[in-house]
Parts: C-alpha cells; sequence; structure tokens
C-alpha cells in the first residue's frame, strides 16, 4: 500500500475486524462451543415437532391450534442468553487486565467503534441463532400447510421475528459486554450481568406483584416476543422494546466511556 | 524544511496539571530520539501526536495532518509501539499481528500475507504460532514491532523499545530499527536510554519538565563539526596552553601531558602543530574530544550547552 491509498479504515471495517477476531476467540473456547451446540438444539425440536402436529392435523382433520414459532423462540432465548453471557463478559474485561486498549487508542480505533465491535460480536451470533432457525421453522411451516399458511403472513413472520431478534441481541450484547467494561475480572462481569438479566424483574415483581411491565432483558424479551408472534398486548410490546433498546444504549454507554479513559498512556 | 512533525505553543494538562508546556518543534530528522527523564512528558507527547490525548492550547501536525482533526489518518499511517500496552491477547502472535495489520485498514488475507513477512524480517520462527502469554520479553518486543509494521508505516513511532531487553537482544532490536530508518521510514523514538537514542536518532527533542530543553541534530547537541581536540604528550602542560590562547586558541582543559582545545578546523590544527614544532613538544596522541551523548544532555539539562 503506497502512502498515498493509507487512508483511515472504514468505521465498519474497523467494527468488523473486532468482531470477527472476538467470534474466531469465543469459538476456541470449550464453553462457547458447548452453548453453540445446545442453542442447535430448540430449532431441531421444534421443526420435528411442527412436522408431527402437521401429520397429527392431517390424520385426525383437527385444528390443533398451536403455533410452534412463537414458542421456539421462547424456548431458544434461554440457551441464547447463556451463549451471550458466555461471550460477551470476558471481551473487554480482558482487555482491560492485559493493558491493551492503548493499542486500539494509537490505531484508527475510537471508543465508539471499539464499543460497536465488541457488542456486534455478541449481538450477530445472537441474532443469528435465533433468526435463522426461526426462518427455517417459517419455511417449514409454509412448506407443509400451504393450504392454510399465506406467503404475506409468513413475510410478516420473518419480519417480525427479524425486529424481535435485532432488540434482543443488542440488548443481551449491552447487558453482557456493558458488565465486562466496568470490571477488569471476567468472573465479576459475568456476576454482574447474571445480576442485570434477572434481578431487575425480580425487583420489579416484589413491589408490584401482578401485572408489573418486565424490567430485565430476559422478561422483556419474552414479552415482545408475545406482542409481536402471541397476539399479546401491544403496550407491553412498545414497553419491552424500550426497554430492551435501554440495556442496549447503557451498555455501549459504559463501555464507551469506561474505554476513553483507560485509552490514553 | 518543515519537519514531519509541527508543534508550535502546545500546552497540555492532565488532571489540572500542566504536562506539556509550550512545546514548540520542527522534526525533520529520519530517526528523531524523544529523550526526557521519567515523568518528562514523553508518552504524553506521543499520545499528542496520535490524537488520543487533546493540547489544550497549540498547535500540532503530523505528516502535514492536523490534529487531532486528521488524527485517524496519521493513525492509519503510523506504527506505533507502545511501552505500557502488550499484545492483543487471547491468540498466537501471528493472530495478534494480523489483527493489528486489520485494524489499520488491511483486509483478513492481505493483513495476513504481511504478518508472516514482518515476522520472517524479524527473525521470529515458529513461535509465531505459540499462544503469546508464554512468550519471552525479547520475543513480546519483536512481535510488537511486527504489529506496528504489518501495514507498511510511513512512520513508525516507537516508545521505550529496547526496555526489559538483554544486550544480546538489545543490539538486534536496534540494528532492525536501524535497518528500517535506513529503508527510508521517519522514525521517532522515545527513550531514556541514551545510548539507544545516539545510535539510531540523527536528530533530538530533549524534554525536561514539560517543556523543550533541547531541539535540534545530535552532531550539533555534542558540540558539532567543530568540536574540541585532545593532545596527550610531552610537553603538552599549562605553560603550552598559555601560548595556546596566546595564538587564540580556546583552552577547555590544560594538565600535565594532556591538553584539551575547542576547533577541529584546518586552521586551528595547523596553529597547533606550528606551536608544538616551536615548543618542542611530543604528541602521542591528537583526536576529537566529543562529550558522549550523556554529557551533553547532562550539560543541556545544567544549562551549560553551547551549540557548537
Amino acid at each position: 500500500m503506497s502512502p498515498a491509498e493509507m487512508r483511515a479504515p472504514s468505521s465498519w471495517h474497523v467494527v468488523r475486524a473486532i468482531t470477527r477476531r472476538e467470534v474466531g476467540i469465543a469459538l476456541r473456547r470449550k464453553l462457547v462451543r458447548i452453548l453453540f451446540l445446545i442453542s442447535a438444539g430448540p430449532p431441531l425440536v421444534f421443526g420435528i415437532i411442527l412436522v408431527v402436529r402437521i401429520m397429527a392435523e392431517k390424520a385426525s382433520g383437527m385444528d390443533l391450534g398451536w403455533d410452534p414459532v412463537l414458542r421456539f423462540l421462547q424456548v431458544q432465548s434461554a440457551p441464547v442468553v447463556l451463549l451471550a453471557l458466555g461471550l460477551g463478559t470476558p471481551l473487554v474485561s480482558r482487555d482491560r487486565s492485559e493493558d491493551v486498549l492503548y493499542l486500539y487508542a494509537v490505531r484508527p480505533v475510537s471508543p465508539w467503534i471499539y464499543a460497536m465491535g465488541k457488542m456486534l460480536a455478541v449481538a450477530f451470533p445472537t441474532m443469528a441463532l435465533l433468526l435463522i432457525p426461526g426462518i427455517l421453522i417459517a419455511v417449514l411451516r409454509q412448506g407443509l400447510m400451504p393450504e392454510t399458511v399465506h406467503t404475506g403472513e409468513s413475510l410478516l413472520m420473518v419480519g417480525k421475528m427479524a425486529v424481535a431478534s435485532f432488540f434482543m441481541a443488542w440488548a443481551y450484547a449491552g447487558a453482557t459486554v456493558g458488565p465486562s467494561a466496568a470490571t477488569k475480572r471476567s468472573r465479576w462481569a459475568l456476576l454482574l450481568a447474571f445480576g442485570l438479566f434477572w434481578l431487575p424483574d425480580l425487583i420489579v415483581q416484589l413491589v408490584w406483584r401482578q401485572g408489573a411491565y418486565s424490567a430485565g432483558p430476559a422478561n422483556a424479551s419474552v414479552d415482545l416476543l408475545e406482542a409481536l408472534l402471541g397476539g399479546g398486548e401491544a403496550a407491553r410490546g412498545w414497553v419491552s422494546a424500550a426497554v430492551l433498546a435501554a440495556y442496549a444504549v447503557a451498555g455501549a454507554l459504559v463501555i464507551k466511556f469506561r474505554v476513553q479513559k483507560e485509552m490514553t498512556p | 524544511m518543515s519537519g514531519w512533525i509541527e508543534l508550535r505553543d502546545v500546552n497540555l494538562f492532565r488532571g489540572g496539571r500542566p504536562v506539556l508546556r509550550g512545546v514548540n518543534a520542527s522534526l525533520a530528522g529520519r530517526a528523531v530520539g524523544l529523550v526526557g527523564a521519567n515523568g518528562a512528558g514523553k508518552s504524553t507527547l506521543i499520545g499528542a501526536l496520535l490524537g488520543v490525548l487533546r493540547a489544550r492550547t497549540g498547535h500540532i501536525q503530523v505528516l502535514g495532518l492536523d490534529i487531532p482533526k486528521r488524527a485517524m489518518e496519521v493513525r492509519a499511517r503510523a506504527g506505533v509501539m507502545a511501552e505500557q500496552a502488550g499484545i492483543f491477547p487471547g491468540g498466537s502472535g501471528v493472530d495478534a499481528v494480523v489483527f493489528a495489520g486489520m485494524l489499520s485498514g488491511l483486509s483478513r488475507r492481505e493483513s495476513l500475507r504481511r504478518a508472516h513477512r514482518a515476522l520472517d524480517a524479524l527473525d521470529v520462527g515458529e513461535e509465531r504460532y505459540r499462544p503469546t502469554h508464554g512468550y519471552s520479553t525479547g520475543m513480546r518486543q519483536r512481535c510488537k514491532l511486527a504489529m506496528s509494521l504489518v501495514h507498511d508505516p510511513e512512520i513508525l513511532i516507537l516508545d521505550e523499545p529496547t526496555v526489559g531487553l538483554d544486550p544480546p537482544g538489545r543490539t538486534q532490536l536496534l540494528n532492525l530499527i536501524k535497518d528500517l530508518r535506513d529503508e527510508g521510514r521517519r522514525i521517532l523514538i522515545s527513550t531514556h536510554i541514551l545510548h539507544d537514542a545516539e545510535t539510531v536518532c540523527d536528530e533530538m527533542l530533549l524534554l525536561e519538565g514539560g517543556a523543550v530543553a533541547y531541539s535540534g541534530t545530535v552532531t550539533t547537541l555534542l558540540g558539532g563539526d567543530h568540536g574540541q581536540m585532545v593532545a596527550v604528550g610531552e610537553g603538552l602542560g599549562p605553560d603550552f596552553a598559555a601560548r595556546l590562547a596566546a595564538s587564540g586558541l580556546r583552552v577547555v582543559d590544560a594538565q600535565e601531558g594532556r591538553i584539551v582545545f575547542a576547533g577541529s578546523g584546518d586552521a586551528e590544527l595547523l596553529r597547533f602543530w606550528k606551536l608544538v614544532a616551536e615548543a618542542g613538544a611530543e604528541v602521542r596522541f591528537l583526536g576529537r574530544d566529543h562529550p558522549t551523548l550523556e554529557d551533553a544532555v547532562v550539560a543541556v539539562m545544567e544549562g551549560n550547552h553551547v551549540a557548537g
């Protein structure tokens, strides 16, 4: 590359480089590989359930009235949360404990680009694990029940799944990588992230008991899926989307400010 | 000629304390030594040159680009070997170098090709495939240098590159840096080991308490081409020194059998030899009496430096 060609790379190039490296490193860890395998379970199980259900409906002539797509996403979110915890909690704490943040600072990497790269390393696989099997199930459903499921309905379902997966993936990224930026020890980050996933809901439930809105990313995901795909309350869906977005934004801000402070000589 | 680093009245504060105070310099040398005691502001100045730290007042240009406005471009065109930072963790040496290349804008394939080339040039063998946490200090320094070189930068900024190395490792690394300088790269080396700066640099920026104590060529700092001469032999002493002084030469030091005088030009030497013949003295040795860089730096810090 001649000096004239040496321009600052695009932000997207750098974000992708960070994401690619982190996913590569994560895949070398046994725990993450196991979690990836576990998250492949629900799509298989729900695919089989779908086929069996259709065969049963055809044999009995009855409508069983049970849609596997919503249930799949709700079940799938559990291994995906565990995977996000495994992927996200060491990402920034490791860089902080190894004193390498300055290595990013002296290259064309701003704190925002760094934060986006690290968060995408969690959001991308998370979204893929929610969306790809979801799309496959929708396609299977359409293929097996062409007389009852219209193409428009399937496309709408995929769109809704994409929206839900997007909010869930970035919220999980914020709720796992954010705590990672708050401490130099991955174990503390894991503990903090666990707390973020379940404590807010526990507190809200204790205070308001019945009918409380979700305050943690795990319950907010369930509510959002219910609102989008299960005919749940629209208001709950909006609140859940806002809660998930808040986790994503808060996580990005924590990473940005923490890292900016330590990206100096 | 304007330098590749231009600093005009740069003031930088950290935690309310001034760390750089009115720094002015125009650095045009191929290899510039950034020298000063711990806490003199060397690392802060490097941070300011890369736009990592913002100067409160003043103007900074690197490669003709304004900092901090075009800091990202400068960072893409610079290779930085940072003292305080390690190696990107979580993989092998080659992984870290490839990642460094990708962060500077290379594609993965191109970065991999260049990473191997850089590691080959730095004599890193099969160790490149080992996890970096088991590397020796020498291997870490080589890996860090490869990380700074992988994207073939125009300028290299090396912060204490030889720290922690044993003497053979230090010599080897300094030779590598000299080779890089001779290839045409511009290098800024921050060090408190003056021998390293003397070996590699042709220009020097000496910081003391955040201010510039000296900025200029190493030759000038060492007294210039018209340095001092030392003569040893019979008949050279205070009496001979008085005759030298009477002839217009400046005598720096005179002891029995040894004399130091200013000037190494033809005219001064001709005058010296004429007086030796007249006095019937016997000169056994005559040579330049350059101070070491350490002497020169100490003189600057004590305010006794006289540029030659």
